[in-house]
């Protein structure tokens, strides 16, 4: 065998028996293994290889010593003994002082089988890794990190799914950065060795993510190790791909799911349903208590599961009960409190949110708006509706970065905000058009005389002209649009009319 | 050839005798004190050809812990009585005294006896031995052997018997109800016994050792140990004290030796092996004995104390136990069920 057995590799392999270094060289390797009873049983000449005794050593200090130095003496480089880790310092010293690596080991069959695969049963080796993997597969996994943890436990390796960028997920260890730099990317399979570390990784084969790889990992893997380990990341490639695939499927579906629930619910403005409210609790929703509503909308077209998926994990780290979902075009989320937060952390989680958003921009063509704090089922809807009012203004408020809370506006802003959309400003126009007629200046003095509370005076003073003329303009402009300025109603939608006309300008 | 010994000798025989100690054998001290007088001196020490081998022997030795000694003092004449049930016993005076035992503080118990009685340089062991079974008249079973002993508010027992370890035990049990410490008198032998069964000159050679000792005491290690005809095992720093799981009374001591050897220690009552490396250097019989590395004090076995800086010398082993294999194996260590350390003796 032109291969040397090593002593990290034997420490990485996954039942290596409980093998442990207890003194003596750290980074031995051996010509071969020998397995025998008791030290007298060794061959006369150890020939550079590790003894392997199955029975217990002597319980004296100094026939411990004496079976280190006779072992030695014979040519072993490595003495593995069941219950070495109770040898005294002399002896310890005695063995690095001699250059015998002094092993302990729970089970020295097992670590005997363990020298068998990776001296002469490398396919062994490899199958048995299979069939672990296999095994890891046939079991219920809630998730991606979920199989990542079981194809782990069961490989006995720490797995990573990794991109260029860095590592996505880990199960049973931690992939170094210096290993995760060595990994090229390109090949299928590639095998990467670094000082701190080994690692063995697969391109995952996915439609909706490119460039990820799988790779099982450990310190100290031998190449035997590493293509073995290879093939079991070829064979959990699948499952994995599958998986990613499935949660997603999964997540989609589930946002569409609590969308839904959520339009319901807004649907009803506040009025109880106990369906609606059976289906929020299932999603974890409450009603009672204290919620801080936002709206995430895009001032463009975009992803909103993606932004959902942002927006998610962003609020993870807001220290309060949070929701979110997809809702139209954008995500729609709140906070919830049991009990009446106090002002300071209610500002506290509005700036969060404030990052929340300014991080979204980063990859999202967002703008945000926030609700004021509202308690129980009433108060949830009202915080909604003022988020998606914010949220409304807030797209055309670059100087605001995109971002509006409805306890900075005015009431008239809000009114704006309700008038200002798409359906009600050619209204408005179509409703005001007559007036064009008498040019500009009867539009405006319609506006100023109903912003002064229809006074003639006020108007007259606010726009430098003669009672008369004012009196004169409002009764034409009364005349052509055919309004009654008396029906309070009439003279509310007209106000709005104006207002609505003029900020489109 | 008789000698005679003057009172200045006696700081060098107490030394000799407590290298002959082996580690245990008990501090000299009390009996240096007890022999301080100058009405003791000077002493002759009669070789066993001066004497007629048909005179009647006796040997006293203190029995049992010998750090008890220091504390509860022992009487003007600790072994009258027992020299006088004795000699009931046996119906006829006797003349002569041996040393029981010829190692520690019992290598001068005799001279506390000169003054009625011829005091004779053999002893029974040649080094200290914790057991009376062990006594080289008992191992090589001469007939007749009677021993008295202290049991305690001046009673005095006379045990009789052919098989040596009920003399050992019945003895111990006898020291223990006398209240851990007291006299042993073994009688009911002659002089000519003595000459097969016994070693010979043990006083003088202490006194060889002794003032060779006194002599070289601040010399290098090495001379030292060449000066008292033995050789330097190791020395170092103590770094571990291992009581042994089955027998309380054994300790592993580990010392970090000169340029990272790992040196053993393994005493019971003395000290009865040592090793370098894992390799066992010297065992008994072969009388092992550890210095203070500073002050060169003789250690007892429970002196080996950690981060003690000490440094062991061999001597060789009393001639009388390595020549027969069924003498050997009373004194090697698997006599204490100790394995694996016999052999290097």
């Amino acid at each position: 065998m032109s291969d040397e057995l090593r002593l990290s590799a034997l420490l990485a392999h996954p039942s290596n028996g409980g093998l442990r270094v207890v003194a003596g060289p750290t980074d031995a390797s051996w010509a071969d293994v020998v397995i025998e009873t008791t030290e007298a049983e060794l061959p006369g000449r150890g020939e550079r290889r590790i003894a392997i005794l199955t029975a217990p050593p002597p319980s004296t200090p100094w026939q411990q010593d004496a079976l280190v130095r006779r072992t030695r003496d014979r040519g072993f480089l490595a003495l593995a003994v069941p219950g070495a880790d109770g040898f005294g310092s002399g002896t310890r010293s005695l063995a690095a002082r001699l250059g015998l690596s002094l092993l302990h080991v729970d089970k020295p069959m097992q670590l005997a089988k363990a020298c068998w695969h990776l001296l002469e049963a490398r396919d062994a080796l490899t199958l048995g890794y299979v069939r672990k993997v296999a095994q890891s597969i046939e079991y219920h996994a809630d998730g991606l990190p979920d199989l990542l943890r079981h194809l782990s436990s069961s490989v006995g390796h720490g797995i990573a799914l990794v991109d260029s960028e860095g590592v996505l997920l880990e199960a049973g260890g931690h992939l170094e950065s210096a290993v995760h730099a060595a990994i090229d990317f390109a090949p299928w399979v590639d095998l990467a060795r670094a000082d701190t570390g080994t690692a063995a990784s697969v391109r995952v084969d996915s439609p909706s993510r490119e460039g990820l790889r799988i790779a099982f990992f450990g310190d100290g893997l031998s190449d035997p190790q590493l293509s073995a380990l290879a093939v079991a990341a070829e064979v959990a490639m699948p499952a994995v791909a599958a998986r990613i695939l499935i949660d997603e499927v999964a997540e989609v579906s589930d946002a569409s799911v609590s969308s839904a629930v959520l339009r319901d619910f807004m649907d009803l403005r506040g009025a109880p349903d106990t369906d609606v409210e059976r289906r929020m609790l299932e999603r974890g929703w409450r009603t009672a208590g204290y919620h801080l509503a936002f709206r995430v909308i895009g001032r463009a077209r975009l992803d909103t599961f993606q932004l959902l998926r942002f927006v998610t994990r962003e609020l993870g780290a807001i220290p309060a009960d949070s929701h979110a979902t997809t809702s139209g075009r954008g995500v729609t989320g709140w906070l919830t409190f049991a009990e009446p937060p106090p002002a300071q952390q209610v500002e506290a989680h509005i700036t969060a949110l404030r990052s929340l958003h300014v991080a979204a921009r980063r990859d999202f063509n967002v703008a945000t708006g926030v609700g004021s704090l509202e308690s129980g089922s009433a108060g949830l809807t009202e915080s909604l509706s003022e988020a998606a009012d914010a949220a409304r203004i807030a797209v055309d408020r670059s100087a605001t970065g995109w971002f509006v809370r409805v306890d900075g506006l005015g009431l008239e802003q809000l009114l704006l905000a309700w008038t200002g959309n798409d359906t009600f400003v050619p209204a408005a126009r179509s409703l005001l058009a007559p007036l064009q007629e008498g040019g500009d200046e009867l539009f405006e003095t319609l506006s100023a005389y109903l912003d002064h509370e229809s006074g003639i005076a006020a108007t007259a003073a606010a726009l430098g002209l003669h009672r008369n003329t004012v009196s004169t303009r409002v009764q034409r402009a009364q005349q052509l649009l055919g309004v009654d300025m008396a029906d309070p109603e009439a003279r509310l939608a007209l106000h709005l009319a104006c207002r609505a006309v003029r900020e489109s300008g | 050839m008789a000698t005679v010994l003057e009172h200045t000798q006696l700081p060098a025989l107490a030394r000799g005798f407590s290298l002959l100690g082996s580690g245990g054998g008990g501090s000299t001290t009390m009996l240096e004190l007890a022999l301080a007088g100058d009405e003791h001196w000077p002493l002759t020490l009669h070789e066993l050809d001066d004497l007629d081998p048909a005179l009647p022997c006796l040997g006293a030795a203190f029995v049992g812990s010998t750090m008890l000694l220091g504390e509860r003092l022992p009487g003007e004449a600790p072994f009258a009585r027992l020299i006088a049930a004795a000699e009931r016993w046996l119906g006829h005076p006797v003349p002569v005294v041996c040393s029981l035992e010829g190692g520690g503080l019992n290598g001068l118990t005799p001279f506390t006896l000169a003054a009625d009685r011829l005091v004779v340089d053999a002893d029974l062991t040649g080094r200290a031995v914790p057991g009376l079974d062990q006594m080289s008249l008992l191992v090589d079973r001469v007939p007749g052997v009677v021993a008295a002993c202290d049991t305690g508010a001046g009673g005095v027992m006379l045990a009789e018997t052919g098989r040596p370890i009920d003399l050992e035990r019945v003895i111990r049990a006898a020291t223990i109800q006398a209240g851990g410490v007291g006299g042993t008198v073994f009688a009911g032998f002659t002089v000519g016994d003595l000459v097969e069964h016994s070693v010979h000159g043990g006083t003088l050679r202490a006194l060889e050792l002794g003032t060779a000792f006194l002599h070289a005491a601040s010399a290098p290690l090495g001379e030292l140990a060449t000066a008292l005809g033995g050789r330097l095992l190791g020395h170092g720093r103590i770094s571990a004290v291992e009581p042994d799981a089955r027998d309380p009374h054994v300790n592993a001591i580990g010392i970090d030796g000169e340029g990272g050897r790992v040196h053993r220690i393994i005493t019971r009552s003395e000290t009865l092996a040592f090793m370098t490396d894992g390799r066992v250097e010297a065992s008994a019989p072969t009388i092992i004995v550890a210095l203070d590395t500073v002050s060169r004090d003789i250690l007892e076995v429970t002196d080996l104390t950690l981060a003690r800086n000490v440094a062991v010398l061999e001597l060789p082993a009393p001639a009388w136990w390595t020549q027969r294999p069924e003498r050997l194996r009373h004194v090697v260590p698997s006599a204490y069920g100790l394995a694996d350390l016999d052999g290097a003796a």
